[in-house]
């Protein structure tokens, strides 16, 4: 166990080394070659070319690029992403608020997805072509298709805006708003509006998710109803709960884990189409606003960031599978 | 499916056909799996079942043999000119199964509706309006600067309905375009970009698992990194910021969108030669004197034929969306060049879908509705190719 955990680390390790050293190469590489210089950027379209000169040499651009590399790489290691180009503050002082925000939905949202798929899979599995099975399974499907970056807008315009003005569904009803349409509350500021801030984007972001996870479960929990040892629950006089929660829960539960710690690491990185549609400042947000920038070390930042946390998630998945059962760890 | 004499085989109809046969051991009986896409051979005087690849050619099957070992033989030979009976049976059957699906035809009638609407029927549609995708109608904005809803008429001067003027079906956008002709032309760019960039993708990721798959080695382990890798990329940010740098247009695009779905067949193709190269119309096929390159291209592809194509649906519903994605940011497609995407974002951005929802809600439902179409059509192949899949 110890010796796959170090080489599952290991792997870990070499995976955010590629990733940063692709990112850094598009970013800072294949700019230099399409003349998208981001010394041009900051000192302006009317700089001389000995201001830019200057500007290069002052944001480390001029230098070879494996030593601009090794630089960055030897800043992550303290926690130092670099400089941001544009905004003039150290990359981990932008990056490490907005993980918070992205942390703050992305973990809401998973609460939310798991309490709505977990019902619905279950209740599709026991009832198999059933009513409720058959309507949830085209809900399933058309959440499934539809794109997050318009079930957001679309939310925000029923359960937001028409509030606001004394509508629901074009019904008029008492004026009272529920939700922000967009914006994001601090929440030292104020506990309740930033739950409340936060309640419409992790919806958005879980209805996709809920969808998936619904039908997985469903499959899953189908699949292993079929299996000899709940018959021999049955004959025993075992209560469909009680093989539910102690025969096939079990069984179940770690591929639900294994999958959701996957599904976390990749939206830590930022859930881009949500936080830009509800303007949260979450890494998102962040790095949709700065890509067009040029503002590589913040972009870059990100980046690394997000493939951090989704290989830290994969790791981590894997070495729990392991744990879990010892046919991984050959 | 009964054994059927070495003499015969079945044709598309399911009749039995007689064969010419040049057995070595006549005694054996072989039969077409289609399941499987092997013969079946079974063998009267050692009571064994075999199974051997569906080749022209001889029919080799690796017979039990004494204790633990093996021994070939040829059974009977398909002559070169004879069409291979799986092709045939196969499809026959996938036909059948497919044709029971009804949710499978409907998703397949919106699609190759769809295809025909984009491609011959977007010019015709401006035709007939008389506009094309990027005029802007002078009529198209009411007193306000609004678009107009769906089902309405272009304004006259004043602002009030022109029984003369155009009739929009969907509405027109923000600069007062004519919605229905933007779409139309809109599904040549998100169906153009989906369906190259998963062809690229199959391209780069079926090569790459299938080698990986078939020689393991060192070439594996390098390409599973490289899936792993890829894996645990922001994919959307990392596009995002790719197509920042190298800019705006199509075959960006199209690079972007391939770069971030080739590994998902490498892997699926990946693990299942993993699987099927240890069976025996592998080695069969060994026997026989096949090199690697045949054995990849003429014993084990057709083999993933049905489950590269069922994967590539379901990429295709993937990248309609991750296309319309990028558009959605402002990094697909350059305007006015209409796309999904971006005529979505054209309504979310400035928050004008909350006056007139209809700018969000129209390209909204076009991107869901063919994207659940690829998803349901993916699901019917599934089942029509009795593959297993996710």
């Amino acid at each position: 166990m110890l010796r796959f955990t170090i080489r599952r680390l290991g792997i870990g390790v070499l995976q955010v080394l590629m990733v940063t050293f692709l990112a850094f190469f598009l970013f800072y590489v294949i700019s230099s070659v399409t003349g998208a210089d981001p010394a041009q950027r900051v000192a302006g379209k009317a700089a001389t070319p000995e201001q830019v000169a200057r500007v290069s040499h002052l944001l480390g651009t001029d230098r070879p690029w494996y030593e601009q590399y090794w630089n960055f790489l030897a800043g992550i290691i303290h926690g130092d992403f670099g400089f941001s180009f544009l905004q003039r503050i150290p990359v981990s002082q932008i990056i490490f608020p907005a993980a918070g925000v992205t942390t703050a939905l992305v973990v809401g949202a998973a609460i939310l997805w798991l309490l709505i798929a977990i019902p619905v899979g279950l209740i599709g599995a026991l009832r198999p072509r059933s009513a409720a099975d058959r309507i949830s399974a085209v809900i399933v499907q058309i959440l499934i298709s539809a794109p997050v970056f318009w079930v957001a807008p679309m939310l925000a315009y029923l359960f937001a805006y028409q509030p606001s003005q004394g509508l629901f569904l074009g019904i008029h009803i008492p004026h009272i708003t529920f939700f922000p349409i967009l914006g994001y509350v601090h929440p030292e500021k104020s506990v309740a509006g930033w739950i409340n801030s936060l309640m419409l984007p992790c919806l958005a972001l879980s209805l996709g998710f809920a969808a998936f996870y619904a039908r997985f479960i469903r499959a899953f929990v189908l699949e292993q109803l079929d299996e000899d040892y709940v018959l021999v629950a049955r004959a025993k006089g075992a209560s469909t709960g009680r093989i539910l929660r102690s025969h096939v829960g079990p069984i179940v539960a770690p591929a639900i884990v294994t999958l959701l710690a996957l599904d976390v690491g990749a939206t830590l990185g930022g859930a881009l189409f949500v936080e830009v549609t509800f303007a949260l400042p979450g890494l998102g947000f962040i790095a949709f606003n700065t890509i067009q920038n040029l503002d590589y070390p913040l972009t870059v930042g990100v980046i690394t960031f997000a493939a951090l946390m989704a290989v830290l998630a994969n790791t981590f998945a894997d070495i729990i599978q392991a744990a879990l059962d010892p046919r991984v760890r050959a | 499916m009964a054994p059927s004499p070495a003499e015969e085989r079945i044709d598309r109809s399911g009749r039995r056909q007689a064969l010419p046969v040049g057995s070595v051991d006549p005694v054996a009986k072989w039969d077409v799996d289609f399941r499987r896409s092997c013969y079946t051979v079974w063998f009267s005087d050692r009571a064994s079942v075999c199974t051997a690849s569906l080749q022209r050619g001889p029919v080799v099957a690796v017979v039990p043999f004494g204790r633990g070992g093996s021994q070939l033989v040829t059974v009977g030979t398909v002559p070169l000119e004879e069409p291979v009976a799986v092709s045939r049976g196969a499809v026959e059957q996938f036909g059948r199964r497919f044709r029971r699906d009804r949710v499978g035809l409907v998703a397949a009638g919106f699609l190759v509706l769809l295809v025909a609407l984009a491609v011959v029927g977007a010019p015709i549609v401006a035709g007939l309006t008389g506009h094309d995708p990027t005029y802007q109608l002078p009529g198209g904005l009411d007193n306000n600067g609004l678009p107009l809803p769906p089902l309405s008429r272009e304004l006259d001067a004043a602002g009030n309905p022109n029984p003369d003027g155009v009739f929009l079906l969907l509405g027109t956008d923000r600069l007062g375009r004519d919605v229905l002709v933007r779409l139309l032309y809109g599904a040549r760019i998100s169906l153009l970009v989906a369906f190259t960039a998963t062809g690229v993708a199959l391209l780069i990721g079926v090569p790459l698992g299938l080698a990986a798959g078939y020689f393991g080695g060192r070439l594996d382990m390098i390409v599973s990194r490289a899936i792993e890798t890829a894996m645990a990329f922001p994919a959307i940010l990392f596009a995002a910021g790719l197509a920042a740098v190298i800019g705006p247009g199509l075959v960006n695009v199209i690079v972007v969108i391939a770069l971030f779905s080739w590994y998902y067949p490498a892997r699926m193709v990946r693990s299942a030669v993993v699987s099927l190269k240890h069976q025996q119309f592998v080695e069969a096929a060994v026997s026989v004197g096949a090199n690697d390159r045949r054995i990849m291209l003429r014993h084990l592809l057709p083999q993933l034929t049905a489950p590269i194509i069922v994967y590539a649906t379901g990429i295709i519903a993937n990248n309609v969306l991750f296309e319309a994605g990028l558009s959605f940011l402002g990094l697909g497609v350059p305007p006015p060049a209409p796309s999904w995407g971006q005529m979505l974002a054209d309504g979310v951005s400035g928050g004008l879908y909350r006056v007139v929802p209809f700018v969000a809600v129209v390209p909204g439902i076009a991107l869901m509705l063919t994207t659940l179409a690829f998803n349901q059509l993916g699901d019917a192949l599934r089942d029509a190719f009795a593959t297993r899949g996710r």
